[in-house]
Parts: C-alpha cells; structure tokens; sequence
C-alpha cells in the first residue's frame, strides 16, 4: 500500500512538472492526486485546475499581420528627429490605456466616446473609416453614416481623451485609400445598421480587399472624382461618363509625377524601425 | 568679383603687349613697369579657415575643438569649480533672466475636460548665461544678462566675436539676447539654464524673427479688400485704391499702409500658457502659436502683462539649477491638462 502511494505521489509529482509545459494534462493529474491524497485516508487536498490556455497552433510569430499606425510615420521635413519621438512616446503611452486596432479606410468601426450631456455619459456611433489622416499626436480618422436618411460624419481625433473604445466591427480595405466620394454615391453604400455584429478575421490572415464599385446620385458631384488627381477605382464611371468624356478628363493628369524622384517617400525602413520601437514599448 | 578683376587684367595685358605677369593665387603677381593694372586689382585679405590645412588637420581641428567644448560645458557643470554667485529670495517686483530655445514645431494637447489645445514645443539647447552687464554698462536703467544657446563651429567667426563666449569659457553660441533683470535676480556667466525654468501654469512671452514673405502688396501685408474682380474693373483688382483725401492735407500722411517687404520682422507673442515642461529633452510646451519658423531660436521671458503677472508668482529663482538639489519628474503637466499615460476620465 505505502509503495503504491509512493509511486502515486511520484507520478504526481512528474504530472505537475509535465502540466507546467502542457496543460491538456491537467484532467489526468487531478484526478490522480484526488486519488492518492484519498488513500493516505486524510482529507482530499484540493489541487486548483490549471487554468487552459487557448493556444491556435496554425498562428505563428512571423504569419501574424504586422500593422503599424500611419500616424507613426513622420512627415518629410526638416524637423529635429526628437519632436517626433516625443510625439510617439506619448502616443505609445496612450496606447497603453486605450486599445487602438488595426483598421483602415474602408472598414467599419464602432467608437463610443464619454460625453456628459448624453444620457449614460457615452456616445456610440457606427460608421466606415472614410478618411484617415494627419500625423503624430493629431492623428483623425472619419466615420461616414446615413442615420434617418441623413448623412452624417464624425470626425475622431485618435488621442483624444473622450474616446473610449475603438471597436473595429468589419476589418477590410477597399479599392482607395479615401472614401470621401461617398458623399456622392448612393446612401445604400453607406448605411450601416447601428447594432451591427462584428466580424472575426483572424490575425494571420490577409485583410481582405472588396472590390465593391459604387454607384453614384446624378452628376454634378461634389468634386470631379473622373479626374486623374483623385485616382479613384471604386466608382462604375461607366453608367455616367462617356468614353469621350472619361478620355477628356486625361486633360488634368500629370503623369511625370510619377517619374520624380524628390516627390518620392520612401517609408518602409522607417517603418520598420519606428515599428520596433513601438512595439518594445507597448510590450513594457 | 574674380571676373571683374580678371577682365581689367586682361586689358591691361592687351594694352600693354604682354608685359604684366601673373602669378599664383596666393597673390605674387609682378607687375615691374605697370601701376595702372597695380592700382585695380583688388587683393581678398580674408582666407578659409583651412585654406592651408590638409584634410587630417581640418578633421582633428573640428575633433579637437567639439571635444574642448564638451569639456568646457561639463565644467561648468561641476559646482566645485569656483565660488557661485549668491542667491537671493523672489520678491514682488522681481525680473528673472529668460530663456533661448529653439521651436521644434507643433502639436496638440487634451485638458482633463477633452478640450483640444494647441501648443508649440520649445527645446532648450546649450542655453547658458554668457555676460553680465551691470546698470552702467546696460543702458543705466536696470542689469542684464547675455544668454545664448546652440552651440556653434568657432571658424568662421571673427577673433572680436569670440571674445566674450572666451571671458565666459563656453564654446561659441548661435544666437546672443539680453534679458533685462533686476539686481536680486542676476546669475553668474557660465551657469546652463533649462527648461524647468519656467512651471507649467506660468504664462510667458516669446519673441522671435517671423517668417519673411518679401515683397507683398496691401492685401497681404495689410488685410485691404482690393477691387471687384468683374464688373468692369480694368487693371485695378488687388491694388491700394486711393491713398487719402486730396486737396486739403494736400500730401500722403506718414505711415500710410502700402506695399513692401513682409515678415522679417521681430514680433512677439504675448501671455502664452506654459501646458507642459520636459526635463529630459528640455522642452517646453507653449500654447499657441509662435513667431519664427521651424528650427529658428527664440527668446522666451516671464509674461510683462500685468494682469498675468500672478501667475508667475514664486518661480525657480534666480533660475533652475540642475545640481540645485531639487529632484524633478520627466514631465511636469499644468494642471488641466490630460496626461497621455493616465486613464480616461469620467
């Protein structure tokens, strides 16, 4: 009986070490110590379960997407490199508090900002990223809305203290990097139901790109979204536009610009070390 | 100027068949028979200062020199140096020295209530007291303190100039500026002065040179309507119009708004909130907008508006001193302002 106990308790003692490393043990080592604890006849210790962990094994370190901020890169002028490391020290401390996700332009987001005249003392509003902009510490992005048949857009500024939660409801890209002709489409494409349920995209998957193109009111728009200095891809200009007419708005189009080297930016170094630094900090 | 001096040589040669030599450009041209061309040539008496250097000696001079100045600022760091000047209590009526700092550029701030502000970062770089003048020597009212900041290359830089950074032993500054001070408050040359000088919540003033615009007619420079641009206006759409009554003063009064050269100027910007002071980088963060553009220095005082003077009462006085003692945080935030790394607020 004592060796049969001994060799219980030497079992244990091998299960706990082995349930530090992996936890799909644990049901096995419970019971076991249930067990052998009952067999000195004294009263069952109660060993506390080992809490699971949820590992997903198809997720790795370097297949996870690597996002980074636009705000984080700072713009091209002669500015003394520590204002901007400043800026990101305090954007990294406000990270800290508020969880800011990746989204971009195109995506659908939910934000609830603290507002004391508003009943419960928040304020939700749904809506697609149609716009990010400025840099550092002034970082903005706009949401877009059709609420009552009114159009309705918000403009957020990310680190800003009133805002709460950031809450991204549909992670996905579209065809342009600003949504602003929106504004002259058809409100279907941008109404968005307030109670929307988010939609799960795993972290190492690819953000998906919709393709959708939209449908516009009748012309005139707000801005000439044909022209080649909006580059826009995401509107059916075939419905509207002649072929004649698409041809004359090449007019405007200064296709040199393309071949100067000084109106080139190239942020991908920058971005990987700015990346870095953010992410030691964040992780401390 | 080479040109110039090139083509009379090259008459006088012309005219003279030949009899004029030049010689190198180290200015051993023989002229035996010809005072005329003697008489025009200019002679440039003003060298680089590694015209007669070789490559390694420019290095090390530059190598040599930056580490002096280092060591001359770590000096003066050093409090067993020499005896300090007294201190003395603030008082009332008390003027302190300022600060030179350059403006980094811009950024907004959040109060704890979630009002946006903005604010323009100042970084105090190598700021130290260079001078003191005494009333005599100031101008027989008050004394003075020189200050300057960002240090500089010394070689392309007259001897007289350097003098009074060589009497303060610290290596040239950029920018000099004379702050007036009242006799309690003056700091013996050599002392570095930092951001911690001023406190979030004081309110001071900030002058600098403004961002030159050129030549501008009034519509820029003074904010007139100028014409219509239709409806039969020939020639007339931005101009000044008329420039005041005719016949009776029969003359245009002095310091009538016309056009001319724009910017440029000193201009200073008043009773602006200090949000915000950054030890580690010596930054300060000032409300508003400043003159001046990015990168240039400027000069930062306590406020002179009476009605903000209570604002500044009981500062660090004479001034901060870094071995003083006191002990500060990285940042130091005004009151009302939101803090990055603090939770939200209810």
């Amino acid at each position: 009986m004592a060796a049969c106990a001994r060799r219980a308790a030497d079992a244990l003692r091998s299960c706990r070490l082995t349930s530090v490393r992996r936890q799909s043990e644990r049901l096995f080592s419970s019971s076991l110590a249930r067990h052998s604890a009952g067999s000195d006849g004294q009263p069952p210790r109660f060993v506390p379960p080992v809490k699971p962990v949820i590992a997903d094994k198809t997720r790795t370190e370097s297949a996870t997407r690597r996002f980074l901020s636009p705000e984080f890169i700072p713009p091209r002028q002669r500015t003394n490199p520590v204002k901007f490391r400043m800026e990101r020290e305090d954007m990294v401390r406000r990270r800290r508090v508020l969880h800011v996700p990746e989204f971009y332009v195109g995506s659908v987001l939910a934000v609830t900002l603290s507002d004391p005249h508003a009943a419960g003392g928040d304020k939700r509003f749904v809506g697609i990223c149609i716009q990010r902009s400025g840099a550092g510490l002034g970082a903005t992005f706009t949401l877009r809305n059709i609420i009552d048949g009114q159009g309705v857009e918000i403009c957020y500024d990310l680190y800003s203290p009133l805002v709460r939660t950031i809450e991204v409801l549909k992670l996905e890209k579209r065809l342009d990097a600003s949504l602003l002709y929106l504004r002259d489409a058809l409100p279907e494409y941008s109404t968005f139901d307030l109670d929307m349920k988010p939609v799960h995209i795993s972290p190492t998957q690819d953000v998906p790109v919709n393709q959708m193109k939209v449908k516009m009111k009748p012309r005139p728009w707000s801005k000439r979204w044909e022209r080649p200095k909006y580059n826009v891809q995401g509107i059916r200009f075939d419905l509207y536009l002649t072929p004649e007419q698409m041809e004359h708005a090449q007019k405007w189009g200064q296709p040199w610009r393309e071949y100067d080297m000084l109106i080139e930016y190239d942020t991908s170094t920058l971005e990987k070390e700015i990346y870095q630094e953010v992410q030691q900090e964040l992780a401390k | 100027m080479a040109a110039w001096t090139c083509r009379i040589l090259k008459l006088g040669d012309a005219l003279l068949k030949g009899t004029v030599r030049i010689g190198s450009r180290a200015g051993t041209a023989t002229f035996e028979s010809v005072p005329v061309v003697q008489c025009v040539r200019t002679i440039k008496t003003s060298t680089w200062w590694d015209e007669h250097l070789s490559e390694d000696n420019v290095s090390f001079m530059r190598k040599t020199v930056m580490e002096e100045y280092k060591q001359l600022t770590t000096d003066k760091l050093n409090p067993l140096k020499d005896e300090p000047w007294p201190r003395h209590e603030w008082e009332e009526n008390s003027r302190r020295v300022g600060l030179v700092a350059v403006k980094l550029g811009m950024m907004p701030v959040w109060t704890k209530t979630g009002e946006k502000h903005v604010v323009t970062m100042l970084q105090v770089q190598d700021c130290h007291v260079i001078k003191y003048l005494s009333k005599d020597e100031n101008d027989g009212r008050s004394a003075a303190l020189i200050v300057g900041a960002k240090n500089v290359s010394p070689f392309y830089r007259s001897e007289e100039s350097m003098d009074i950074f060589r009497n303060a032993g610290l290596p040239p500054k950029q920018k000099l500026t004379t702050f007036n001070v009242t006799n309690n408050a003056i700091i013996k040359p050599g002392t570095p002065l930092y951001a911690a000088h001023f406190r979030p919540g004081q309110v001071v003033d900030v002058t600098a040179k403004t961002i030159g615009k050129g030549f501008q007619g009034v519509m820029k420079r003074w904010g007139f309507s100028g014409q219509p641009a239709s409806h039969g206006q020939t020639k007339t759409h931005r101009r000044p119009g008329a420039l005041g009554p005719g016949g009776d003063p029969a003359k245009v009064f002095k310091g009538k708004k016309m056009p001319g050269k724009m910017g440029n100027i000193y201009n200073t910007a008043f009773g602006l909130k200090v949000w915000r002071v950054n030890t580690k980088y010596n930054v300060l963060y000032v409300n508003g907008s400043v003159p001046g553009h990015r990168n240039c220095l400027v000069k930062v005082r306590d406020t002179i508006l009476p009605r903000l003077l209570k604002k500044n009462n009981d500062p660090p006085f004479p001034t901060f001193f870094a071995e003083g003692g006191e002990e500060l945080p990285e940042d130091l935030y005004a009151e009302d302002m939101f803090q990055p790394g603090e939770p939200v607020p209810e």
